[in-house]
């Protein structure tokens, strides 16, 4: 327990010497239980007074009869300033046979003592102020700690924003102009998620997640989500594959209480086909070129909610045209209050996007929506009470074609090196197709060989279109032909999807051979199905092998051949120098069967 | 997702007439603030109901914490289940915006919503 010190201002030294006989008479026992009497010290003028307060420390300054007939406020507010935080109570004594008693300046001490002295009201003065000083103690140390732990969690959180920040490294948000998006955080952390990456054939996939809950633990759930996203992407596992790792995953790690709300799509900017989930996000809106607005609502439970889950049901699949754009938003839009409590909601968005589309040109608009947008949110909004976000993709422009973008760095690969001799076969059967997803571990393998990169995405255009052709026409007998029409896409792909789940029967063999020749070389992809094999020839380019399919085959392969009545295609991708040098080694290989040209 | 701000609101229970019916009624605005009397509605009940209902009819709003929380009450039913009946829970008279929320959510997959 620390003691209770004491400081006399009087001039008069018999007069101080009975006050101060009279403090040390007090008996004081603390809280604790101890009892210690004051420490006192004496002083006869306020300029030495003021020369021992640093030394001394006094929890309480008593101004004697005489001092106090000639105490200044001023005098009063130097010793308080003197005392910081911790005031330091002043006591007057108060002489009640003195003529001079008024001109006491009352209202800058604390107390009174009146002479004579009562020792009894004295010793409860101060055990009084002593109570409060310790009182006042103990909220200071309350504070400093509080301080501290403050310090500390924000230090934690600038920490975990750091590593946050980082996981955001590997977006290719910046990389493409046709992306704008806003992010805004309440708090340190953001419980809302943005990521999009290229997939290894050049699909965009982007994702837009928000945590329930915000801060830290909103911020601890998003390293698994995002890392799973920038993992799988760009290795090439399909969309619906990563959306149930993401799930198992967040089931996993998440509390119960907790879970994921999130929109990712795939965006094939090559054929203009756009695959979307909505697990409990507010809908993202597809305005066309003529205004039109269509909603993706949600079709299925926020990630984490359930062990395992079917999410292929749920995606949407969508012939993106000319002109269209994608507004993605999380809640902290529709939430956002005013003064009155009203929520922004969907309707003044959805009106703000119609407004937009009646008025003027396209090119201006673009910009106008996104920030008419956030300009009205922040209009409406007394405060912020969410984290808010906005993402406005243009779904049709040229910039989202990965051409352009750095591909994958696969340190240590030398641009130059041999790619070696090899060959692999694969054959999928029914359950396997069921789950299909061969194309990650084929390209992996494949990135493996120095050099692989030059052709990585023309062997992932390839190889994803030959296995989805054997798939979807071979084993699952689907016709392109439905496709023709916008309703009949979407119905092509939930059959699909139907078919697939039904799947009891069926076959995929792919293989490839590789040859290298130095400085140039030959990939060769077949893929066998179990199917009923191409139908007599249609010269037209309609019919099984219809459209961009075909299209993009030809855009990465030199050659391309199949055969009606058979069910096997062999398509070459080349480099380099495109000529062996060893022209029996060479010619050996490309072994010609008949065929018809396509 | 929003964790709100406190408005007036409250969790009420009752034992409906046949004495195996727990109800939970929660107005005004439904949030993480609840999360404390929401979950004591529920626990140490004894013995525990045969059906949980949760009567959304004065409920005003609903957040990602309070589908949390609905989600929490769902796993204490499985839990309770192991050693009985496990008591099923329903989600009943929500407003329109409330089960505008619940819809998004695709929570009727998972509750019975009336």
């Amino acid at each position: 327990m620390p003691g209770f010190r004491v400081l006399i201002i009087e001039s008069d030294a018999e007069e101080a010497g009975r006050l101060r006989d009279l403090i040390r008479a007090c008996a004081y026992t603390s809280p604790s239980g101890c009892t210690v009497p004051a420490e006192t010290w004496c002083v006869d003028s306020f300029a030495q007074a003021r020369s021992m307060i640093g030394r001394v420390a006094p929890n309480l300054v008593l101004f004697g009869p005489a001092s106090a007939r000639v105490a200044t406020a001023g005098e009063l507010r130097q010793l308080r300033q003197q005392g910081g935080l911790a005031p330091i109570p002043i006591l007057f004594v108060q002489d009640l046979k003195s003529a001079c008693a008024g001109e006491v300046p009352k209202a800058d001490c604390d107390d009174i003592v009146i002479k004579p002295y009562n020792p009894g009201l004295m010793e409860m003065k101060l055990a009084s102020i002593r109570r409060f000083r310790d009182f006042n103690r103990s909220l200071i140390t309350q504070r400093d700690r509080l301080r501290r732990h403050h310090a500390d969690f924000l230090q934690e959180q600038a920490n975990a924003r750091e590593i946050f920040g980082n996981l955001g490294n590997e977006s290719c948000l910046d990389d493409t102009d046709a992306i704008r998006y806003h992010l805004s955080p309440r708090a340190v952390l953001n419980g809302d998620l943005l990521a999009a990456t290229y997939t290894p054939d050049g699909k965009l996939v982007l994702m837009l997640a928000d945590f329930a809950g915000h801060g830290l633990a909103a911020a601890v759930g998003a390293v698994p989500l995002t890392s799973i996203f920038y993992s799988m992407m760009p290795r090439g596992f399909s969309f619906s594959r990563v959306l149930r790792e993401m799930n198992r995953k967040l089931f996993d790690l998440l509390p119960r209480q907790m879970f994921c709300c999130l929109v990712m799509l795939e965006l094939d900017p090559r054929r203009n086909h756009l695959r979307l989930l909505n697990a409990g996000m507010p809908s993202p809106c597809l305005v066309r070129a003529d205004g039109a607005q269509e909603l993706f609502v949600s079709r299925h439970l926020p990630l984490g909610v359930l062990a395992d889950d079917q999410v292929d049901t749920a995606i949407v699949n969508y012939q993106v045209r000319a002109g269209d754009r994608l507004f993605l938003w999380s809640d902290g839009i529709h939430e956002a209050r005013n003064l009155r409590g009203e929520h922004f909601g969907e309707e003044r968005l959805l009106a703000l996007l119609r407004k937009g589309a009646e008025s003027g040109e396209a090119p201006s608009r673009e910009l106008q929506d996104f920030d008419r947008i956030l300009v009205a949110v922040n209009a409406h909004a007394a405060e912020q009470h969410d984290d808010l976000s906005l993402v406005e993709l243009d779904l049709s422009k040229p910039s989202l074609t990965k051409g352009d973008c750095p591909a994958v760095d696969y340190s240590g690969v030398r641009r130059g090196g041999r790619i070696g001799e090899w060959s692999i076969e694969i054959c999928l059967a029914q359950e396997e197709l069921r789950e299909a997803d061969p194309l990650p571990h084929l390209l992996s393998v494949l990135v493996q060989m120095p050099g692989a990169v030059r052709f990585r995405e023309d062997l992932a255009i390839a190889l994803g279109e030959l296995f989805r052709n054997a798939m979807e026409h071979g084993v699952l007998g689907l016709d392109s032909s439905i496709k023709n029409t916008d309703e009949g896409f979407v119905r092509y792909y939930d059959l699909l999807e139907e078919r697939r789940q039904q799947l009891d029967g069926g076959w995929i063999r792919i293989s490839l051979r590789c040859d290298d020749w130095g400085g140039g070389g030959e990939l060769q992809l077949q893929v066998e199905d179990s199917g009923s094999g191409f139908p007599p020839c249609t010269r037209s380019g309609r019919g099984v092998y219809s459209g961009r399919g075909l299209a993009m085959l030809r855009t990465v392969c030199r050659n391309l051949e199949f055969s009606p009545g058979s069910s096997l295609v062999r398509a070459v991708i080349a480099w380099g120098d495109g000529q062996p040098t060893d022209g029996e080694n060479g010619g050996a290989k490309t072994v010609q069967t008949p065929t018809v040209p396509v | 997702m929003v964790v709100s701000d406190s408005y007036t609101s409250r969790v009420y229970t009752e034992v409906a007439d046949d004495g195996d019916t727990l109800v939970i009624r929660v107005s005004g605005n439904f949030d993480f603030n609840m999360h404390r009397e929401f979950q004591r509605a529920y626990r140490n009940v004894s013995p525990p109901p045969k059906a949980v209902i949760v009567d959304l009819s004065t409920t005003e709003h609903l957040d990602s914490a309070a589908l949390g929380m609905l989600l929490l009450l769902r796993d204490y039913c499985v839990e309770v289940g192991r050693d009985g009946d496990e008591p099923r829970v329903e989600l009943i008279n929500a407003n329109s915006h409330v089960s505008h929320i619940l819809s998004v959510s695709n929570f009727d997959r998972i509750f019975s919503i009336r």
